[in-house]
């Protein structure tokens, strides 16, 4: 039995170099180490440059019972619950073409593997842009932002992925290339499989290309840095902020710990217990102005204890230091740990409040910053294997007394591997009985989200 | 037929005034806005997501289709019982649980009408955009069912973006809470496939939605044009300028006439087009928005452009877009609303195909869009005694829904495929979209349950999916 699987094997790897090329296909340990995921160094990487190869290589991994793992640009494949298996890393980046810009309908159409940096270069030349904005966006391809669903500050003012994406192309596991979706606004033709896809890791199918929204690049933008010696403070400036007819563009928040570049880009500094409130705004000058006054008079009105108003090269100097906390946190130590917490908006100051005593009973430094209108609240520290494990279920404790919940992102591989990384959910069978109806050999990203539940 | 004793058993369930079996109500429960009309065997009312849960677990018993249905004002037959079994209203679940500002949250049933809930939001400053032209009648289950749209959508965006979570009774009555109150919960977004799912995989027993605070002012305009391609045209030159504005809505002279016998908006009747135009933001940016906006009309021949003055006259206008459907149905009930969409830079290419092939079949067409979105609602008139002029009618709808798909773009924006659009899928999505589709279908409801009959053309319905894979 075993040998014949191993044949079967034998003749897929030979066929992967007639599919791809042979020069798409890398073997070898120089090659493969690099692709090494969750502890599993794969066999090797095949990179395809249309969606018909990909749809025979998956044909062909169905027959060989093959595990496929799909790949971007690899920064967002520690998240999550880990893989079973990683025969082969089927890596997009020899798909990164734009396919059609319709400027005059605002859509783009990608192919997956084009890097969402890239992108809006590109886009920047015709005065347009697309919203999306996660960790690592100068180096993550738009299929595997779609993929992860990762979405950044801007969501506030522009929707997460689910918004701005408006059809993918996929590959399914059993290898039907679908279209779901399309280029308009509007469209409730059928079951929503763009949707679908979104979020789904890899694991019901590989997005080849996507629909994106795009918006035109705005006349007028500026970002009100604001420090605070108390959180509170900062918070309720966040709630009445969020109760006025104002639309910013981000509202984020970084604490002493993860805000102290951030505080030296402009020319502040950050004491013990302080935080830092940035909140951006764009669109026409006039609307940017009144932002601009409305929001400093907001923060003063609420004690902070200074307040710049930044634009032009300032500005994005120091969003460029809040964009770099979360690679600077988490490379700052081996044994760094990143995780979300997820909470109602109004209850993000008492999840900031739990997070430090939590750390303070630890004995810890728990660095923080958040998505202030969207409830999200990220959390780093560093520390050994157990105590990592106990800080993280307090946490997913004080979440889920808050009515959310709190995700291990970013850990060490044994901390991922023993954790229980999902919160609790009771749609999970649900999902479960998906993923079999779409993978019935479970070929792709097999364990990877609910295929680690058992 | 379903049996007597079966009735007996939903009547013991949700109690006897609140199942209905008498011919009278079969009868007012057979159809919707389409023409189709098919007689389900009973009806039920229930109040709780219990009883919900036991009249699935008893249809699942007995193999007995479900219907689940809010108002009945959809547009594609997607609530008409062809296979007959039950049909599941639930207008008595009208309960608005939670309302939370600081959240940006509402917790509702899902029989709540949708102007209900925007009437307890206002005081609050607060409102939810989807805005179905129904929205005086339609339930907030029945705009998840078909994934709304309305003419907010086009600054706000549609239904799906403002649903959070969903509590959902399964086909065998296994109760299930997809989505969440707070954002990016894990795993797939079974939310995402349920909303504009049209009561197939289903029923929604609670919903969490997303509000916003109101605008602080809005602006409302009427421009009248003397040539359809002006109008249109100055619809892509405001889109293509970057302006979003709250709504752009287009009307034809054909329905401005019809509109202005039964309400009186102060449309003009002599024009060939109108656009009605809001914008809003704060109070600071309006006046240059409105400019922007006139400058492009002026551009494109506009012959008049009122802005509305008080609230009354901001009223006026919209009340005739809003009663657009039900002064047609006054004049001609008979009527084909088709619902294609097009790229938004394709507006007046569309519209210039719908006026061709209303030549071309003889039949008369009133038109009014979601314009800024691209989305058209051609009204296709006939009469319903000539044979021949309904024929004619079908297969100009068709005709229209095979352009808009020729121009990429969709055959249904916001109105859903129900048994409307069925024949129009084939042209739409290739035999692996349908498969994957399916797929769905069968993992949520295997035994073909929930509004059975719907959605896929008959042919789709041999082979996939293979009874594999997904057996519990």
């Amino acid at each position: 039995m075993d040998n014949t699987v191993s044949q079967e094997k034998q003749a897929f790897y030979q066929k992967l170099g007639e599919i791809a090329g042979a020069g798409n296909v890398l073997t070898g340990e120089k090659a493969t180490a690099p692709y090494n995921v969750d502890g599993i160094t794969p066999r090797a990487i095949a990179c395809p440059t249309s969606t018909e190869q990909v749809t025979d290589i998956i044909k062909e991994a169905n027959k060989a019972r093959i595990a496929l793992v799909p790949w971007g640009s690899g920064s967002k494949q520690q998240i999550g619950p880990c893989l079973e298996a990683a025969d082969i890393i089927l890596c997009l980046k020899n798909m990164n073409q734009i396919v059609e810009l319709d400027a005059s309908n605002y859509t783009v159409q990608v192919q997956a593997g084009l890097v969402n940096g890239e992108l809006q270069k590109q886009l920047a030349e015709k005065s347009l842009f697309f919203p999306l904005d996660p960790f690592y966006m100068e180096s993550s391809t738009t299929g595997g932002e779609i993929a992860a669903n990762t979405s950044g500050p801007r969501r506030i003012m522009y929707g997460t992925v689910r918004d701005l994406v408006l059809g993918v192309t996929a590959v399914t596991p059993t290898g039907d290339i679908i279209h779901t979706g399309g280029k308009t606004m509007k469209n409730v033709a059928g079951i929503d499989l763009c949707r679908m896809y979104i979020g789904s890791w890899g694991t019901l199918g590989i997005i080849t290309e996507a629909v994106l929204r795009l918006f035109p690049l705005s006349e007028a933008s500026k970002g009100i840095y604001a420090t605070f010696a108390s959180a509170e403070d900062a918070f309720r400036t966040v709630g009445q902020l969020l109760n006025s007819p104002l639309t910013p563009s981000a509202i984020e928040l970084a604490d002493w710990i993860a805000g102290r570049k951030i505080a030296e880009a402009i020319g502040s500094s950050l004491n013990e217990g302080e935080v830092l409130l940035i909140v951006n705004s764009e669109g026409t000058n006039d609307g940017v102005e009144r932002h601009g006054k409305d929001i400093t008079s907001l923060a003063g009105a609420n004690r902070a204890k200074s307040t710049f108003a930044l634009a032009d090269e300032k500005a994005s100097r120091a969003w460029n230091a809040y964009r770099g906390v979360h690679e600077a946190m988490l490379g700052a130590s081996p044994s760094a740990l990143q995780g979300k917490a997820s909470v109602p908006i109004s209850k993000l100051g008492d999840m900031y409040k739990e997070a430090k005593k939590i750390g303070a009973s630890q004995g810890v430094e728990i660095g923080v910053t958040a998505h202030c209108g969207s409830g999200i609240l990220y959390t780093y520290l560093a520390e050994e294997h157990e105590r990592l494990v106990r800080i993280t279920d307090e946490l997913k404790r004080a979440a889920a007394s808050l009515n959310g919940f709190f995700l291990i992102e970013s850990a060490p591989l044994s901390v991922r591997k023993g954790a229980d990384i999902l919160p609790p959910r009771n749609d999970y069978p649900l999902m479960r009985r998906l993923k079999t109806e779409f993978d019935p050999n479970n070929i792709l990203n097999p364990g990877r989200l609910v295929g680690g539940l058992h | 037929m379903i049996a007597q004793s079966i009735i007996k058993e939903l009547a013991r369930i949700v109690g006897k005034k609140n199942t209905l079996a008498d011919l009278k109500d079969l009868i007012a429960y057979s159809y919707d806005a389409t023409m189709r009309q098919e007689l389900p065997d009973v009806i039920v009312l229930p109040q709780s997501t219990a009883e919900v849960s036991a009249i699935l677990k008893l249809a699942h018993r007995e193999k007995i289709a479900v219907v689940p249905r809010g108002a009945g004002t959809n547009l594609s037959g997607g609530t008409i019982p062809v296979k007959g079994g039950i049909i599941l209203e639930i207008s008595r679940m009208n309960r608005i649980l939670e309302i939370n500002t600081a959240d940006r949250r509402a917790v509702v049933e899902p029989g709540v009408i949708n102007l209900d809930l925007q009437n307890a939001l206002a005081p609050l400053g607060y409102f939810y955009p989807p805005d179905p032209a129904s929205q005086k009648t339609s339930t907030m289950g029945g705009n998840i069912g078909e994934n709304a749209g309305g003419p907010l959508c086009l600054r706000y965006g549609v239904t799906s973006k403002y649903v959070f979570g969903m509590e959902v009774v399964l086909a065998d009555g296994e109760v299930i809470n997809i989505g969440d109150y707070v954002e990016d919960f894990p795993g797939y977004d079974l939310r995402g496939l349920f909303i504009g799912s049209e009561g197939m995989l289903g029923i929604a027993t609670k919903l969490t939605l997303h509000i916003i605070p109101k605008p602080e002012a809005s602006q409302t305009m009427l421009a009248i044009f003397d040539r359809l391609e002006d109008c249109s045209q100055a619809v892509s030159d405001i889109i293509g300028a970057g302006i979003v504005p709250e709504a752009m809505e287009l009307l034809d002279q054909n329905i401005c006439r019809v509109i202005e016998q039964s309400v009186k908006a102060g449309y003009p009747t002599d024009a060939a087009g109108i656009l009605l135009i809001e914008v809003a933001g704060l109070a600071d940016t309006l006046e240059k928005q409105v400019q922007e906006i006139s400058q492009f009309c002026q551009k494109n021949k506009v012959r008049e452009l009122r802005i509305a003055q008080t609230n009354a006259e901001r009223d006026a206008i919209w009340a005739g877009r809003r009663g657009a459907f039900g002064s047609v149905a006054r004049i001609c009930p008979p009527y084909i609303v088709c619902d294609g969409t097009v790229p938004r830079d394709k507006l007046p290419e569309a519209l210039h195909k719908v006026g061709e092939l209303s030549k071309q079949y003889k039949v008369l067409i009133v038109n009014v869009a979601h314009a800024g979105d691209g989305n058209l609602h051609p009204l296709i008139l006939f009469d319903v005694n000539k044979p021949e002029e309904q024929e004619a009618a079908k297969k100009a709808g068709a005709d229209i829904l095979d352009a808009c798909i020729a121009m990429g773009g969709t055959i249904s924006g916001e109105h859903g495929i129900g048994l409307e659009k069925m024949d129009a899928m084939r042209h739409m999505f290739d035999p692996a979209d349908m498969a994957a589709m399916r797929r769905v279908k069968h993992v949520f409801d295997p035994d073909d349950i929930f509004n059975p009959g719907k959605m896929f053309p008959p042919e789709a319905e041999a082979g996939l999916p293979k009874e594999k894979g997904a057996a519990r």
